[in-house]
Protein backbone atom coordinates (compact mmCIF):
# COMPACT_ATOMS: atom_id res chain seq x y z
CA UNK A 1 0.00 0.00 0.00
CA UNK A 2 1.77 3.31 -0.64
CA UNK A 3 1.86 6.12 1.46
CA UNK A 4 -0.63 7.87 -0.62
CA UNK A 5 -3.34 5.58 0.03
CA UNK A 6 -2.06 5.23 3.87
CA UNK A 7 -2.49 9.53 3.92
CA UNK A 8 -5.95 9.19 2.09
CA UNK A 9 -7.23 6.47 4.59
CA UNK A 10 -6.05 8.23 7.65
CA UNK A 11 -8.04 11.13 6.28
CA UNK A 12 -11.23 9.29 5.70
CA UNK A 13 -10.82 6.98 9.16
CA UNK A 14 -12.44 10.68 10.28
CA UNK A 15 -15.35 10.57 8.20
CA UNK A 16 -18.42 7.76 7.84
CA UNK A 17 -17.52 6.97 4.20
CA UNK A 18 -14.22 5.19 5.06
CA UNK A 19 -15.71 1.16 4.26
CA UNK A 20 -16.96 2.24 0.80
CA UNK A 21 -14.28 3.64 -0.24
CA UNK A 22 -12.05 1.22 1.11
CA UNK A 23 -14.01 -1.62 -0.67
CA UNK A 24 -13.48 0.56 -3.66
CA UNK A 25 -9.46 0.54 -3.19
CA UNK A 26 -9.79 -3.08 -3.07
CA UNK A 27 -12.07 -3.65 -5.86
CA UNK A 28 -10.03 -1.45 -7.90
CA UNK A 29 -7.25 -3.41 -7.77
CA UNK A 30 -9.54 -6.85 -8.72
CA UNK A 31 -11.25 -4.89 -11.35
CA UNK A 32 -7.43 -3.68 -12.74
CA UNK A 33 -6.86 -7.57 -12.50
CA UNK A 34 -10.04 -8.71 -14.35
CA UNK A 35 -9.28 -6.39 -17.23
CA UNK A 36 -5.46 -7.51 -17.30
CA UNK A 37 -6.57 -10.83 -17.69
CA UNK A 38 -9.18 -10.10 -20.53
CA UNK A 39 -6.68 -8.43 -22.47
CA UNK A 40 -4.30 -10.86 -22.27
CA UNK A 41 -7.00 -13.37 -23.52
CA UNK A 42 -7.44 -10.93 -26.70
CA UNK A 43 -3.47 -10.85 -27.43
CA UNK A 44 -3.12 -14.04 -26.48
CA UNK A 45 -6.25 -14.84 -29.92
CA UNK A 46 -3.87 -12.44 -31.99
CA UNK A 47 -1.14 -13.81 -31.44
CA UNK A 48 -2.41 -17.18 -32.18
CA UNK A 49 -4.12 -15.82 -35.62
CA UNK A 50 -0.68 -14.62 -36.48
CA UNK A 51 1.02 -17.84 -35.56
CA UNK A 52 -0.85 -19.80 -38.07
CA UNK A 53 -0.63 -17.17 -40.68
CA UNK A 54 3.45 -16.93 -40.60
CA UNK A 55 3.16 -21.22 -41.01
CA UNK A 56 1.03 -20.69 -43.79
CA UNK A 57 3.05 -17.79 -45.67
CA UNK A 58 6.45 -19.68 -44.46
CA UNK A 59 4.88 -22.76 -45.57
CA UNK A 60 3.97 -21.70 -49.00
CA UNK A 61 7.60 -20.91 -49.82
CA UNK A 62 9.25 -24.16 -49.18
CA UNK A 63 11.07 -21.95 -45.72
CA UNK A 64 10.79 -25.45 -43.89
CA UNK A 65 13.10 -24.29 -41.30
CA UNK A 66 11.37 -21.47 -40.64
CA UNK A 67 8.47 -23.34 -40.88
CA UNK A 68 9.75 -26.21 -37.89
CA UNK A 69 10.85 -23.26 -36.00
CA UNK A 70 7.41 -22.83 -35.36
CA UNK A 71 6.68 -25.84 -33.12
CA UNK A 72 7.15 -26.38 -29.38
CA UNK A 73 10.07 -29.03 -29.11
CA UNK A 74 7.83 -31.83 -28.52
CA UNK A 75 5.18 -30.79 -31.36
CA UNK A 76 3.46 -32.49 -34.13
CA UNK A 77 2.85 -31.94 -37.79
CA UNK A 78 0.08 -34.56 -39.07
CA UNK A 79 -0.93 -33.44 -42.88
CA UNK A 80 -4.25 -35.91 -44.16
CA UNK A 81 -2.95 -39.32 -44.53
CA UNK A 82 0.56 -38.56 -44.40
CA UNK A 83 0.73 -39.98 -40.32
CA UNK A 84 2.09 -37.85 -37.43
CA UNK A 85 5.41 -36.73 -37.28
CA UNK A 86 6.48 -35.90 -33.89
CA UNK A 87 9.13 -33.30 -32.81
CA UNK A 88 10.67 -30.35 -34.23
CA UNK A 89 13.78 -32.03 -36.00
CA UNK A 90 11.38 -34.79 -37.49
CA UNK A 91 9.00 -32.20 -38.82
CA UNK A 92 12.06 -30.28 -40.45
CA UNK A 93 12.60 -33.24 -42.13
CA UNK A 94 9.63 -34.27 -42.96
CA UNK A 95 8.52 -30.91 -44.25
CA UNK A 96 10.40 -31.92 -47.62
CA UNK A 97 8.39 -34.13 -48.67
CA UNK A 98 6.53 -31.17 -50.01
CA UNK A 99 9.23 -30.26 -52.03
CA UNK A 100 12.67 -28.82 -51.76
CA UNK A 101 13.84 -26.21 -49.69
CA UNK A 102 12.30 -22.91 -50.99
CA UNK A 103 10.55 -24.82 -53.74
CA UNK A 104 11.47 -23.85 -57.17
CA UNK A 105 10.59 -23.37 -60.21
CA UNK A 106 6.99 -24.81 -61.61
CA UNK A 107 5.77 -25.37 -57.52
CA UNK A 108 2.86 -23.99 -56.10
CA UNK A 109 1.88 -24.98 -52.27
CA UNK A 110 -0.17 -22.04 -51.48
CA UNK A 111 -2.36 -23.02 -48.47
CA UNK A 112 -4.39 -19.88 -47.37
CA UNK A 113 -5.66 -19.52 -43.87
CA UNK A 114 -9.24 -18.28 -43.16
CA UNK A 115 -12.04 -18.24 -40.59
CA UNK A 116 -10.14 -18.73 -37.29
CA UNK A 117 -11.67 -19.89 -34.63
CA UNK A 118 -9.28 -19.46 -31.91
CA UNK A 119 -10.02 -20.78 -28.39
CA UNK A 120 -7.53 -19.62 -25.47
CA UNK A 121 -7.81 -21.81 -21.87
CA UNK A 122 -8.89 -19.87 -19.33
CA UNK A 123 -5.31 -19.83 -18.14
CA UNK A 124 -3.54 -18.54 -20.73
CA UNK A 125 -1.26 -21.51 -21.57
CA UNK A 126 -2.77 -23.37 -24.13
CA UNK A 127 -4.85 -23.14 -26.99
CA UNK A 128 -7.05 -24.58 -30.09
CA UNK A 129 -7.80 -23.23 -32.81
CA UNK A 130 -9.80 -24.05 -36.14
CA UNK A 131 -9.21 -22.67 -40.09
CA UNK A 132 -10.39 -23.77 -43.27
CA UNK A 133 -7.90 -23.92 -45.73
CA UNK A 134 -7.78 -23.30 -49.14
CA UNK A 135 -4.77 -24.81 -51.11
CA UNK A 136 -3.93 -24.02 -54.30
CA UNK A 137 -0.81 -26.49 -55.88
CA UNK A 138 1.33 -27.28 -58.25
CA UNK A 139 4.17 -29.48 -59.43
CA UNK A 140 6.54 -29.31 -62.55
CA UNK A 141 5.33 -31.34 -65.29
CA UNK A 142 1.98 -31.88 -63.69
CA UNK A 143 -1.18 -29.78 -64.01
CA UNK A 144 -2.68 -27.60 -61.00
CA UNK A 145 -5.00 -28.79 -58.01
CA UNK A 146 -7.56 -27.12 -56.17
CA UNK A 147 -8.01 -27.96 -52.60
CA UNK A 148 -9.22 -27.22 -49.28
CA UNK A 149 -9.43 -28.84 -45.46
CA UNK A 150 -9.68 -28.08 -42.06
CA UNK A 151 -6.76 -27.19 -39.66
CA UNK A 152 -7.30 -28.34 -35.85
CA UNK A 153 -4.52 -27.16 -33.96
CA UNK A 154 -3.30 -26.87 -30.52
CA UNK A 155 -0.72 -24.04 -29.52
CA UNK A 156 1.04 -23.99 -26.62
CA UNK A 157 3.00 -20.86 -24.51
CA UNK A 158 6.16 -21.23 -23.86
CA UNK A 159 8.08 -18.51 -21.56
CA UNK A 160 5.44 -16.01 -23.04
CA UNK A 161 5.84 -17.14 -27.04
CA UNK A 162 3.26 -19.24 -28.68
CA UNK A 163 4.39 -22.00 -30.44
CA UNK A 164 2.11 -24.82 -32.66
CA UNK A 165 2.02 -27.54 -30.04
CA UNK A 166 0.24 -29.95 -32.63
CA UNK A 167 -0.68 -28.86 -36.24
CA UNK A 168 -3.44 -31.07 -38.17
CA UNK A 169 -4.40 -30.41 -41.93
CA UNK A 170 -7.69 -32.44 -42.21
CA UNK A 171 -7.24 -32.35 -46.32
CA UNK A 172 -11.08 -33.11 -47.04
CA UNK A 173 -10.96 -32.24 -51.16
CA UNK A 174 -8.15 -32.78 -54.17
CA UNK A 175 -9.26 -31.89 -57.55
CA UNK A 176 -7.75 -31.39 -61.10
CA UNK A 177 -7.58 -27.70 -61.60
CA UNK A 178 -9.24 -27.81 -65.24
CA UNK A 179 -12.00 -31.26 -64.46
CA UNK A 180 -12.59 -29.74 -60.92
CA UNK A 181 -13.85 -31.84 -58.18
CA UNK A 182 -16.44 -33.66 -59.74
CA UNK A 183 -14.16 -35.24 -63.05
CA UNK A 184 -10.79 -34.56 -61.68
CA UNK A 185 -10.99 -35.67 -57.39
CA UNK A 186 -7.82 -36.95 -56.50
CA UNK A 187 -6.50 -38.83 -53.04
CA UNK A 188 -4.51 -37.63 -50.88
CA UNK A 189 -1.02 -39.33 -50.20
CA UNK A 190 -0.43 -41.54 -47.79
CA UNK A 191 2.50 -42.37 -45.21
CA UNK A 192 5.82 -42.24 -47.26
CA UNK A 193 7.78 -44.74 -47.65
CA UNK A 194 10.91 -42.85 -47.88
CA UNK A 195 10.40 -41.09 -44.26
CA UNK A 196 7.83 -42.81 -42.62
CA UNK A 197 5.78 -40.76 -40.05
CA UNK A 198 6.83 -41.72 -36.08
CA UNK A 199 2.65 -42.43 -36.00
CA UNK A 200 -0.04 -44.18 -38.22
CA UNK A 201 -2.81 -41.35 -39.41
CA UNK A 202 -4.55 -40.20 -35.65
CA UNK A 203 -7.77 -40.75 -38.02
CA UNK A 204 -8.21 -43.01 -41.10
CA UNK A 205 -10.65 -40.98 -43.64
CA UNK A 206 -11.00 -40.65 -47.49
CA UNK A 207 -11.60 -36.71 -49.10
CA UNK A 208 -14.25 -35.86 -51.36
CA UNK A 209 -16.43 -37.59 -52.65
CA UNK A 210 -16.71 -38.99 -49.14
CA UNK A 211 -17.72 -36.86 -46.69
CA UNK A 212 -15.60 -36.61 -43.77
CA UNK A 213 -16.32 -34.26 -41.07
CA UNK A 214 -13.18 -32.77 -39.34
CA UNK A 215 -14.17 -32.86 -35.27
CA UNK A 216 -14.97 -29.15 -33.69
CA UNK A 217 -12.47 -28.49 -31.33
CA UNK A 218 -14.79 -25.42 -29.92
CA UNK A 219 -18.30 -25.44 -28.62
CA UNK A 220 -21.50 -23.79 -30.08
CA UNK A 221 -21.04 -19.78 -29.25
CA UNK A 222 -25.08 -19.86 -28.26
CA UNK A 223 -25.92 -23.10 -26.28
CA UNK A 224 -22.32 -23.75 -24.62
CA UNK A 225 -22.50 -27.44 -26.58
CA UNK A 226 -19.25 -29.52 -27.29
CA UNK A 227 -19.42 -30.00 -30.94
CA UNK A 228 -17.13 -33.09 -30.70
CA UNK A 229 -19.83 -35.96 -31.74
CA UNK A 230 -20.97 -34.74 -34.83
CA UNK A 231 -22.30 -37.79 -36.28
CA UNK A 232 -20.20 -38.91 -39.46
CA UNK A 233 -21.30 -40.16 -42.65
CA UNK A 234 -21.61 -43.65 -43.50
CA UNK A 235 -17.82 -44.71 -45.58
CA UNK A 236 -17.43 -48.36 -46.48
CA UNK A 237 -13.99 -48.18 -47.56
CA UNK A 238 -13.37 -46.73 -44.09
CA UNK A 239 -15.59 -49.29 -42.46
CA UNK A 240 -17.62 -46.82 -40.97
CA UNK A 241 -21.76 -47.75 -40.14
CA UNK B 1 -13.59 23.48 -2.55
CA UNK B 2 -15.87 22.77 -4.92
CA UNK B 3 -16.70 19.09 -5.59
CA UNK B 4 -15.62 18.62 -8.89
CA UNK B 5 -11.96 19.73 -8.56
CA UNK B 6 -11.92 17.28 -5.90
CA UNK B 7 -12.64 14.68 -8.45
CA UNK B 8 -10.08 15.97 -10.49
CA UNK B 9 -7.49 16.16 -7.98
CA UNK B 10 -7.60 13.06 -6.98
CA UNK B 11 -8.00 11.28 -10.44
CA UNK B 12 -4.71 13.72 -11.17
CA UNK B 13 -3.45 12.44 -7.70
CA UNK B 14 -3.84 8.63 -8.43
CA UNK B 15 -1.78 8.68 -11.61
CA UNK B 16 1.02 10.43 -10.81
CA UNK B 17 3.76 9.39 -7.69
CA UNK B 18 1.98 10.35 -4.77
CA UNK B 19 4.27 13.09 -2.58
CA UNK B 20 4.53 16.81 -2.11
CA UNK B 21 2.03 18.91 -1.29
CA UNK B 22 -0.69 18.06 -3.21
CA UNK B 23 -1.20 15.10 -1.26
CA UNK B 24 -1.79 16.76 1.53
CA UNK B 25 -4.12 19.57 0.12
CA UNK B 26 -6.51 16.79 -1.26
CA UNK B 27 -6.32 14.99 2.59
CA UNK B 28 -7.14 18.87 4.01
CA UNK B 29 -10.04 18.77 1.00
CA UNK B 30 -11.20 15.35 2.07
CA UNK B 31 -11.58 15.88 5.47
CA UNK B 32 -13.37 19.56 5.00
CA UNK B 33 -15.62 17.76 2.04
CA UNK B 34 -16.86 14.41 4.29
CA UNK B 35 -19.34 13.89 0.91
CA UNK B 36 -16.30 14.34 -1.69
CA UNK B 37 -15.11 10.73 -0.58
CA UNK B 38 -17.50 8.37 -3.18
CA UNK B 39 -17.76 10.99 -5.63
CA UNK B 40 -14.29 10.56 -5.75
CA UNK B 41 -14.47 7.12 -6.21
CA UNK B 42 -16.84 7.16 -8.75
CA UNK B 43 -14.40 9.15 -10.77
CA UNK B 44 -11.85 6.40 -10.53
CA UNK B 45 -14.63 3.82 -11.54
CA UNK B 46 -15.63 5.90 -14.46
CA UNK B 47 -12.21 5.65 -15.72
CA UNK B 48 -12.47 1.93 -14.80
CA UNK B 49 -16.20 1.98 -16.87
CA UNK B 50 -14.66 3.26 -19.53
CA UNK B 51 -11.75 0.65 -19.85
CA UNK B 52 -14.38 -1.93 -19.81
CA UNK B 53 -16.46 -0.76 -22.45
CA UNK B 54 -13.21 -0.83 -24.77
CA UNK B 55 -12.55 -4.46 -23.81
CA UNK B 56 -16.14 -5.50 -23.80
CA UNK B 57 -16.34 -3.60 -27.49
CA UNK B 58 -13.34 -5.66 -28.57
CA UNK B 59 -14.79 -8.93 -27.14
CA UNK B 60 -18.29 -8.22 -28.71
CA UNK B 61 -16.64 -7.95 -32.18
CA UNK B 62 -14.92 -11.23 -31.49
CA UNK B 63 -18.17 -12.92 -30.67
CA UNK B 64 -19.99 -11.41 -33.61
CA UNK B 65 -16.74 -12.67 -35.93
CA UNK B 66 -16.98 -16.27 -34.57
CA UNK B 67 -20.69 -15.90 -34.87
CA UNK B 68 -19.92 -16.10 -38.73
CA UNK B 69 -17.58 -18.10 -38.67
CA UNK B 70 -18.88 -20.48 -37.53
CA UNK B 71 -22.02 -20.22 -39.48
CA UNK B 72 -19.96 -21.04 -42.25
CA UNK B 73 -18.24 -24.38 -40.91
CA UNK B 74 -21.99 -25.40 -40.34
CA UNK B 75 -23.28 -24.55 -43.64
CA UNK B 76 -19.94 -26.78 -45.22
CA UNK B 77 -21.31 -29.37 -43.46
CA UNK B 78 -24.69 -29.34 -43.22
CA UNK B 79 -25.42 -28.85 -39.26
CA UNK B 80 -28.52 -27.49 -39.74
CA UNK B 81 -30.02 -28.22 -36.45
CA UNK B 82 -26.68 -26.48 -34.93
CA UNK B 83 -26.86 -23.76 -37.30
CA UNK B 84 -30.60 -22.34 -36.24
CA UNK B 85 -29.60 -22.13 -33.02
CA UNK B 86 -27.19 -19.59 -33.53
CA UNK B 87 -30.01 -17.25 -34.19
CA UNK B 88 -32.38 -15.27 -32.38
CA UNK B 89 -36.20 -16.72 -32.24
CA UNK B 90 -37.17 -13.59 -34.46
CA UNK B 91 -34.55 -13.67 -36.98
CA UNK B 92 -34.46 -13.24 -40.49
CA UNK B 93 -33.13 -15.07 -43.30
CA UNK B 94 -32.87 -14.05 -46.71
CA UNK B 95 -30.11 -15.95 -48.99
CA UNK B 96 -29.69 -15.00 -52.61
CA UNK B 97 -32.93 -13.75 -54.76
CA UNK B 98 -35.34 -16.53 -52.33
CA UNK B 99 -37.06 -14.11 -50.17
CA UNK B 100 -37.69 -13.79 -46.59
CA UNK B 101 -37.57 -16.72 -43.59
CA UNK B 102 -39.21 -15.21 -40.57
CA UNK B 103 -37.77 -16.97 -36.96
CA UNK B 104 -35.06 -19.80 -36.08
CA UNK B 105 -38.10 -22.74 -36.75
CA UNK B 106 -38.33 -21.45 -40.41
CA UNK B 107 -34.58 -20.98 -40.74
CA UNK B 108 -34.30 -24.88 -39.52
CA UNK B 109 -37.07 -25.96 -42.01
CA UNK B 110 -35.30 -23.85 -44.82
CA UNK B 111 -32.15 -25.18 -44.43
CA UNK B 112 -33.18 -28.74 -44.35
CA UNK B 113 -35.52 -28.80 -46.95
CA UNK B 114 -33.54 -26.65 -49.31
CA UNK B 115 -30.32 -28.73 -48.50
CA UNK B 116 -31.56 -31.76 -47.37
CA UNK B 117 -31.24 -33.62 -43.61
CA UNK B 118 -28.55 -32.60 -40.97
CA UNK B 119 -25.11 -34.10 -41.78
CA UNK B 120 -22.71 -33.84 -45.09
CA UNK B 121 -23.47 -36.06 -48.29
CA UNK B 122 -20.97 -38.47 -50.44
CA UNK B 123 -20.13 -36.71 -53.46
CA UNK B 124 -21.00 -33.07 -52.13
CA UNK B 125 -18.89 -30.27 -51.70
CA UNK B 126 -20.62 -26.97 -50.37
CA UNK B 127 -17.68 -25.10 -49.07
CA UNK B 128 -19.04 -21.37 -47.63
CA UNK B 129 -15.15 -20.18 -47.00
CA UNK B 130 -15.89 -16.56 -44.47
CA UNK B 131 -13.52 -14.18 -44.67
CA UNK B 132 -13.13 -10.05 -44.94
CA UNK B 133 -15.56 -9.23 -41.89
CA UNK B 134 -16.37 -5.82 -40.80
CA UNK B 135 -18.11 -5.80 -37.53
CA UNK B 136 -19.46 -2.86 -35.66
CA UNK B 137 -21.20 -2.61 -32.43
CA UNK B 138 -23.66 -0.36 -31.67
CA UNK B 139 -23.10 2.33 -28.81
CA UNK B 140 -25.20 0.60 -25.94
CA UNK B 141 -23.22 -2.71 -27.01
CA UNK B 142 -26.57 -4.91 -27.87
CA UNK B 143 -26.88 -4.59 -31.77
CA UNK B 144 -24.03 -5.40 -33.79
CA UNK B 145 -23.26 -6.03 -37.58
CA UNK B 146 -20.87 -7.60 -40.00
CA UNK B 147 -20.26 -6.92 -43.52
CA UNK B 148 -17.84 -9.75 -44.94
CA UNK B 149 -18.04 -12.31 -47.69
CA UNK B 150 -17.85 -16.26 -48.56
CA UNK B 151 -15.91 -17.72 -51.29
CA UNK B 152 -18.04 -20.93 -52.11
CA UNK B 153 -15.87 -23.93 -53.44
CA UNK B 154 -18.65 -26.67 -54.66
CA UNK B 155 -18.35 -29.69 -56.56
CA UNK B 156 -20.58 -27.61 -58.92
CA UNK B 157 -18.56 -24.79 -59.22
CA UNK B 158 -17.57 -21.63 -57.83
CA UNK B 159 -19.90 -18.95 -55.90
CA UNK B 160 -19.35 -15.66 -54.05
CA UNK B 161 -22.13 -14.40 -51.46
CA UNK B 162 -21.93 -11.19 -49.91
CA UNK B 163 -23.18 -10.80 -46.24
CA UNK B 164 -24.67 -7.34 -44.76
CA UNK B 165 -25.97 -9.39 -40.99
CA UNK B 166 -27.09 -7.92 -38.06
CA UNK B 167 -26.49 -9.58 -34.50
CA UNK B 168 -27.86 -9.03 -31.22
CA UNK B 169 -26.07 -9.72 -27.69
CA UNK B 170 -29.19 -11.30 -25.04
CA UNK B 171 -29.80 -10.44 -21.63
CA UNK B 172 -27.70 -13.58 -21.34
CA UNK B 173 -24.86 -11.94 -22.35
CA UNK B 174 -24.75 -14.25 -25.50
CA UNK B 175 -24.58 -12.97 -29.09
CA UNK B 176 -26.62 -14.83 -31.66
CA UNK B 177 -28.02 -13.84 -35.11
CA UNK B 178 -30.37 -11.27 -35.93
CA UNK B 179 -30.61 -10.86 -39.68
CA UNK B 180 -28.47 -13.12 -42.04
CA UNK B 181 -28.46 -11.41 -45.59
CA UNK B 182 -26.58 -13.00 -48.33
CA UNK B 183 -27.28 -11.96 -51.74
CA UNK B 184 -25.20 -12.99 -54.23
CA UNK B 185 -22.40 -11.33 -56.48
CA UNK B 186 -21.31 -14.33 -58.63
CA UNK B 187 -22.07 -18.02 -59.41
CA UNK B 188 -20.66 -19.92 -62.03
CA UNK B 189 -20.21 -23.92 -63.29
CA UNK B 190 -16.64 -25.24 -63.08
CA UNK B 191 -16.07 -23.67 -66.37
CA UNK B 192 -15.54 -20.27 -64.57
CA UNK B 193 -17.29 -17.01 -64.90
CA UNK B 194 -15.21 -16.18 -68.34
CA UNK B 195 -17.66 -18.87 -69.91
CA UNK B 196 -20.86 -18.95 -67.18
CA UNK B 197 -22.72 -16.96 -64.67
CA UNK B 198 -25.61 -18.23 -63.06
CA UNK B 199 -28.59 -16.49 -62.48
CA UNK B 200 -29.85 -15.28 -59.27
CA UNK B 201 -32.13 -17.50 -57.07
CA UNK B 202 -35.93 -16.60 -56.94
CA UNK B 203 -38.45 -17.38 -54.80
CA UNK B 204 -40.55 -19.02 -56.97
CA UNK B 205 -38.14 -22.11 -57.78
CA UNK B 206 -37.69 -23.79 -54.68
CA UNK B 207 -39.24 -25.36 -51.60
CA UNK B 208 -39.95 -24.30 -48.98
CA UNK B 209 -41.70 -20.47 -50.12
CA UNK B 210 -40.41 -17.27 -48.09
CA UNK B 211 -42.21 -15.75 -45.71
CA UNK B 212 -41.93 -12.38 -47.91
CA UNK B 213 -40.68 -11.87 -51.35
CA UNK B 214 -37.19 -10.70 -51.64
CA UNK B 215 -36.29 -6.80 -50.15
CA UNK B 216 -35.00 -6.23 -53.11
CA UNK B 217 -34.70 -7.20 -56.60
CA UNK B 218 -31.11 -7.50 -58.50
CA UNK B 219 -29.53 -9.71 -60.94
CA UNK B 220 -26.15 -11.58 -60.54
CA UNK B 221 -22.95 -11.15 -62.52
CA UNK B 222 -22.94 -10.35 -65.31
CA UNK B 223 -25.05 -7.68 -63.73
CA UNK B 224 -24.14 -5.61 -60.95
CA UNK B 225 -25.23 -4.86 -57.24
CA UNK B 226 -24.20 -2.64 -54.90
CA UNK B 227 -25.22 -3.65 -51.67
CA UNK B 228 -25.70 -1.00 -49.26
CA UNK B 229 -22.98 -0.72 -46.66
CA UNK B 230 -23.96 -0.64 -42.62
CA UNK B 231 -21.40 1.87 -42.09
CA UNK B 232 -19.45 5.49 -43.21
CA UNK B 233 -16.48 5.49 -45.36
CA UNK B 234 -13.73 4.99 -42.33
CA UNK B 235 -11.63 8.04 -43.39
CA UNK B 236 -14.31 10.39 -44.09
CA UNK B 237 -16.32 9.32 -42.47
CA UNK B 238 -19.19 10.36 -45.11
CA UNK B 239 -21.80 7.36 -45.45
CA UNK B 240 -22.24 6.30 -48.69
CA UNK B 241 -25.97 6.70 -50.35
CA UNK B 242 -26.54 5.02 -53.82
CA UNK B 243 -29.01 7.44 -56.08
CA UNK B 244 -31.88 5.65 -56.75
CA UNK B 245 -29.96 4.67 -60.02
CA UNK B 246 -27.80 2.95 -58.53
CA UNK B 247 -29.69 0.64 -56.23
CA UNK B 248 -30.41 -2.94 -57.91
CA UNK B 249 -29.49 -4.38 -61.08
CA UNK B 250 -26.57 -3.11 -63.37
CA UNK B 251 -25.36 -4.50 -67.06
CA UNK B 252 -22.70 -2.44 -66.35
CA UNK B 253 -20.41 -0.86 -63.59
CA UNK B 254 -21.51 2.50 -63.05
CA UNK B 255 -20.02 5.26 -65.21
CA UNK B 256 -20.47 3.79 -68.20
CA UNK B 257 -22.51 4.42 -71.27
CA UNK B 258 -23.99 0.99 -71.04
CA UNK B 259 -25.01 0.98 -67.27
CA UNK B 260 -26.82 4.31 -67.98
CA UNK B 261 -28.35 2.71 -70.79
CA UNK B 262 -30.05 0.32 -68.81
CA UNK B 263 -31.59 2.25 -66.34
CA UNK B 264 -33.88 3.53 -68.98
CA UNK B 265 -34.86 -0.13 -69.58
CA UNK B 266 -37.52 -2.62 -67.33
CA UNK B 267 -36.85 -0.80 -64.46
CA UNK B 268 -39.03 -0.14 -61.05
CA UNK B 269 -39.76 3.06 -58.94
CA UNK B 270 -37.00 2.23 -56.82
CA UNK B 271 -34.40 1.54 -59.44
CA UNK B 272 -34.50 -2.12 -59.11
CA UNK B 273 -35.09 -4.43 -62.20
CA UNK B 274 -37.32 -6.84 -62.10
CA UNK B 275 -36.07 -10.62 -62.00
CA UNK B 276 -36.52 -12.49 -65.62
CA UNK B 277 -36.15 -15.21 -67.26
CA UNK B 278 -32.09 -16.48 -67.49
CA UNK B 279 -30.11 -15.04 -70.34
CA UNK B 280 -30.60 -17.43 -73.32
CA UNK B 281 -27.38 -16.79 -74.56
Amino acid sequence: MSAFRMALGAALALSATVVPLCGMAQSTDSRLADYRERVDRLEDKDAIENLQAYFGYYFDKGLWDETADLFSAGGSFEYGQRGVYIGQERIRRALLLFGPEGLGKGYLNNHMMLQPIITVAPDGRTAMGRWQGMVQLAEPGANGVWGVGIYENEFVKERGVWKIAKLHFYVTALGEYDAGFMRGAQMMEGPSALFPPDRAPSEVYRAYPAAYIPPFSFDHPVTGQPLKDIPQPADDVVGRP
Amino acid sequence: MHLSSVRAELVEARSRPSTGSGQVALVAALALALAAAPASAQTAEERLDELEARITRLEDLNAIERLQKTYGYFVDKGQWTQLSELFTDDATLEIGGKGLFLGKGRVLEYMQTAFGPDGSKPGLLANHMQFQPIPDVSADGTTGWVRSRAYVMSNAGWGLPLYENAYEKGEDGIWRISRLSGPFTMYTSWEGWGKNALNNTWPDKFDPPPDLPPTTVYLTYPAYYIVPFHYPNPVTGEAFVPDKGEVGAYHRPPGTAEQAESLKVGRLADGTQPIAEPPKD
